[in-house]
Order: structure tokens, then sequence, then C-alpha cells
């Protein structure tokens, strides 16, 4: 059989099933961590408790959240469109699984390479994805039939096209830098140091990109919970609720994967082999807490802002960054 | 299994296909424009093409069909006019669509068929790689690349031009750029809710 995407190496079949369920456990464990994470810290950023009822110190919330969300009807409005309104929410939670495959939690150990794939085209398969996931927010505000979700994913749309383009240049820098567009091989290239050094600027373009990317605050336009009620999810009731918050966490936590194994050196840490994907897992959850402060400490910015700061800021300097590490890797 | 996947991204391709011309709305034509180019990006990567897979998704199905999406989206079911806006489509378009068909056979009957038959192309180790596809793009074909680029250079300046003498010439009261104002005030057009009525 040809494999359907060239591959660093080889691996038996029973292995590629075991990560892919792996994968798909890590994803349940890691969102009601994140959930419970979040609101405990916002709850300590606005100097009160937060979640502390159920379980001890709060810590079954995400739990009880989970089943009030399931327990709830998926309403449908009258004038919804059934079959893109069903697909939509399904369509964000894939592809923000599908990303997480090529994430990197270490290198090869025993013959098993510690990611779901390593393909060739690397982070070209992330922005791929990303581009699907577009679409989970589009159908969703337009199948909704309603003003508010409508504006919403418009919104969404504008914002992420605007963004994409300087999320792909400033990775480009470090693509550069070493040489391949797999992920496994960038961390390599970090050996001796950090991309975050000399690649300041794109990483500080990724995260401000990243933010706008995964709609959080202060970008968080397409839900602005107090002018569109929630945005394109306005009209969507129990689990399929549930899945655009699953996906918002998840998403997060791709990029602070992403932005780890481009400028934090990803797997690499001191210590023997196997912690490895603890030193990711650890800088991955850091990055986590950043984005977490980020949302307790701005407010939103206005809709013309997000436009001019996207186009006339970031995009220009993301290509100077572009330009100046292309001419420094050549020359040095 | 391969098999099955080519035959899964052929019924993608060609259901989509058909289905832009077919559809009414022009929103699920626009989405079936997207099934089309996904299923495409598909066959790609059976024919181990991985970056061309990725940049299909990435410039079309990502980048190109947002807007088309958003501009559906937005204008959404004009009404459709009672009379054929360019005279004679109807007889025009079949013969244009057949003569295509034509030329398009003698094209792949004349090379791409030859390997027909036998155990598929030679293509050499790394084909179709993104190292390979930049030392075509900035080696081989420099010049054509460099032209590529200026027109799109030529045409957002061009943009940038027509937007910024639409904005001076706008009347008072008209707000800058024009776009956002909703000469109706009642509900964007493309939302489903006006499509059914």
């Amino acid at each position: 059989m040809i494999p359907l995407a060239e591959v660093g190496f080889v691996e038996a079949t029973w292995v590629m099933v075991v990560k892919s369920v792996l994968i798909f456990l890590l994803v349940f464990l890691i969102v009601p961590v994140l959930t419970v994470a979040e609101r405990k810290l916002i709850g300590r950023f606005q100097n009160r408790y937060g979640p502390n009822r159920v379980g001890p110190m709060g810590l079954l919330q995400p739990l009880a959240d989970i089943m009030k969300l399931a327990g709830k009807e998926m309403f449908r409005p009258s004038g919804a469109v059934p079959l893109l309104f069903a697909i939509a929410p399904a369509l964000v939670i894939f592809s923000g699984i599908v990303t997480l495959a090529i994430i990197p939690f270490g290198n090869v150990q025993e013959g098993i390479g510690l990611y779901g794939i390593d393909v060739s085209i690397g982070v070209l398969y992330f922005f791929a994805f990303g581009s699907l996931s577009f679409y989970g927010l589009l159908l969703a505000g337009w199948s909704s039939g309603s003003k508010y979700s409508f504006l919403g994913s418009m919104r969404s749309a504008a914002q992420l096209i605007s963004y994409e383009v300087s999320m792909g240049l400033s990775l480009l820098g470090g693509v550069m830098m070493a040489g391949s567009l797999s992920l496994t091989s960038i961390v390599e290239a970090q050996d001796e140091i950090w991309f975050i050094v000399p690649q300041f600027v794109g990483f500080l373009i990724f995260m401000v990109a990243g933010f706008a990317e995964t709609n959080r605050a202060p970008f968080d336009l397409p839900e602005a919970d107090a002018e569109l009620v929630q945005g394109y999810m306005t009209e969507y009731g129990g689990m399929r609720f549930g899945s655009y918050l699953l996906a918002e966490y998840l998403e997060m936590f791709v990029v602070s994967a992403i932005a780890v194994t481009f400028f934090l050196g990803g797997w690499m840490g001191p210590g023997p082999g196997w912690l490895d994907p603890v030193w990711m897992i650890a800088k991955v959850l850091t990055l986590i807490f950043f984005f977490i402060w980020v949302r307790a400490t701005l407010p939103r910015l206005r809709y013309d802002q997000l436009m001019s700061l996207g186009w006339k800021i970031m995009l220009p300097l993301a290509t100077l960054n572009v330009l100046v590490t292309a001419i420094l890797v050549t020359v040095l | 299994m391969k098999e099955v996947c080519f035959f899964l991204g052929a019924i993608g391709c060609l259901g989509g296909a058909i289905a832009v011309i077919g559809l009414r709305n022009p929103f699920y034509s626009v989405l079936a424009l997207i099934v089309h180019l996904i299923s495409l990006a598909g066959l790609f990567l059976l024919l181990q093409a991985e970056f061309l897979a990725a940049a299909q998704i990435v410039v079309y199905a990502g980048a190109v069909m947002v807007l088309y999406v958003f501009v559906a989206a937005y204008v959404g079911n004009v009404e459709e006019s009672l009379w054929e806006p360019i005279p004679g489509q109807r007889w025009i378009a079949p013969l244009l669509g057949l003569a295509l068909f034509a030329e398009l056979s003698i094209a792949i009957i004349g090379s791409g068929l030859k390997s027909l038959d036998t155990e598929g192309p030679t293509v050499e180790l790394g084909f179709g790689s993104p190292e390979a596809i930049g030392r075509l793009m900035l080696e081989r074909f420099l010049i054509a690349f460099e032209a590529a680029s200026l027109l799109l250079l030529i045409a957002a300046i061009g943009a940038v031009v027509l937007a910024a003498r639409r904005r001076e010439s706008a009347p008072p009261g008209v707000q800058p750029g024009g776009e956002h104002v909703d000469s109706q005030p009642g509900s964007p057009a493309g939302i489903p809710e006006r499509a059914a009525g």
C-alpha cells in the first residue's frame, strides 16, 4: 500500500492505531483540565474564588459541566439549515484533533516517534486544517438563520483572513533557520539556541496572530458576548455548543504547541529522554497560562483597531522579519 | 485501499463540480466548490504530491474560497434576472464547453495517456517535494515566476488605488469605504430565513 503522505519513517500499523487512540484520549484529558484551570485562574485574577463546590477544590467542575451540557436539548432554530447546522461543530472538532497529530512530544525513542505523524510538509498541514476549521465557524453562523450568528461568523471570516497571513510569515523565519518544514527537524535545529532568541519578532507576531486565530480575548470579536451574545454559536445548545467550547481549548493547545515547537525548543530540556514529553507539555501549559492571563487583563479590541493592527502593523513587521532572516541566513 | 481512496476523491470531485453549476443558491454552489477543491487535494495526496495538496487547501479552499463565501453570504440570493444578460449565452456556453473538452482531450491523449498500461511514469525521488518545487520556481522558471508575482503586485496596487479613489468621491453621509452601508435595514439577504421565503 502506498502511504497517503510521505512520512519521516515507517511504523507498524498497530503503532499508528495506538497513537491515534492516545491522541484522542489526550484531547479528552486536556480539555477538562484546561476549562477548570481557566475558570480557577480567571477567578483568582478577578479576586474571587472561582469554582470550588464540585469535588475537592472544585476540581470535578468540568465533569458537572459536561453532564449538564450532555443532558440539554440540542436545540435547532426553525430557520436553520439542518445538515449544515449539524456539520459545522463536527468540522471544528475534526480539524482541531487532526492538527494535534503533527505536534511532536519527543523524538524517536526505541523505534517509536512520540508524535502522530511527521509529515514532510509539516507546518503547512497545520495551516491546511486551520483553514478548514474556519468553515466550521462560518457555516455555523450562516446556517443558524440568526443575525447575531451571521454577524459573528462574518467577523471571524475577516479576522481569520487578516491574521492568517502574518501567522504564516512569522513561522517562515524558523523554517528558514532550520532549513526544513518538518516539525521534528525544526526542534532538532534548536539544539544550540532556542529560536525565540533570534526570532523574537516572529514569536511576538505568532502569539498575537495566535490569539486572533483562536478567537481568544482581546480578539474575541466573533463571540463578543456583550454585543453578539456569543456570535456564531448563539443558536447552539447541548453538546453541539459544548463542542465549540472543546474546540476553542483544543485550538489554544495546538497554537501553544506550535509556538513551543517553533520558538521554545519543543521537547528539549535537561534530563533523560523519557522526560521529553513532560518538558513539552510543561512548556505548552505555560503558554496556555499566558493565554488565560491575557484574557483576564486586556479589553476587547474594536473592529477597526483589529483590522489596522493586522494589516498595518503585523503584516509589514512579519514581512520585514522574513526578509531580514533570509538575508542573515544566506550571509552567515 | 488506494483504489477506494481514488474513487472517493473522484466522486467528491465530480459531484462537487456538478453541484457548483447545478445548485440554485450561490452559497451552496460555493460550498460545493470547496468540496470539489478538497477532494482534488485528496487526489494530489494519492499522487504523492503533499506540498501541492497542502497548497491547494491553504490557498484555494482556505483563502480564495473564504472570500467567495464572504461575498455569497453577504449578497446572498440575488433575484435572477428574467432575461439573459448575455444574449445567446444558452447556446454559446455548451459550444465553448465542448470545444474546451475537445482541446483537453487532445492534450491529455497526446501526452499523459502514454503512461497508461505501463508501470506508470518514472518519477525521481523527491519529486513534488517543497524543495523540488522551490527549485523549479526559482531556478528553471524564474522569469515566469517573477512575471506572475509582478502581475499580482500590480493587481494589489490597483485595488488600493481604486478603493482610495472611491473614498474621495463618496458623497457625505456615505461611510468611507462604502462597503458597510446596508441599504436594506432588514436581514442580510444571504441568511437562510430569507432564502426560504
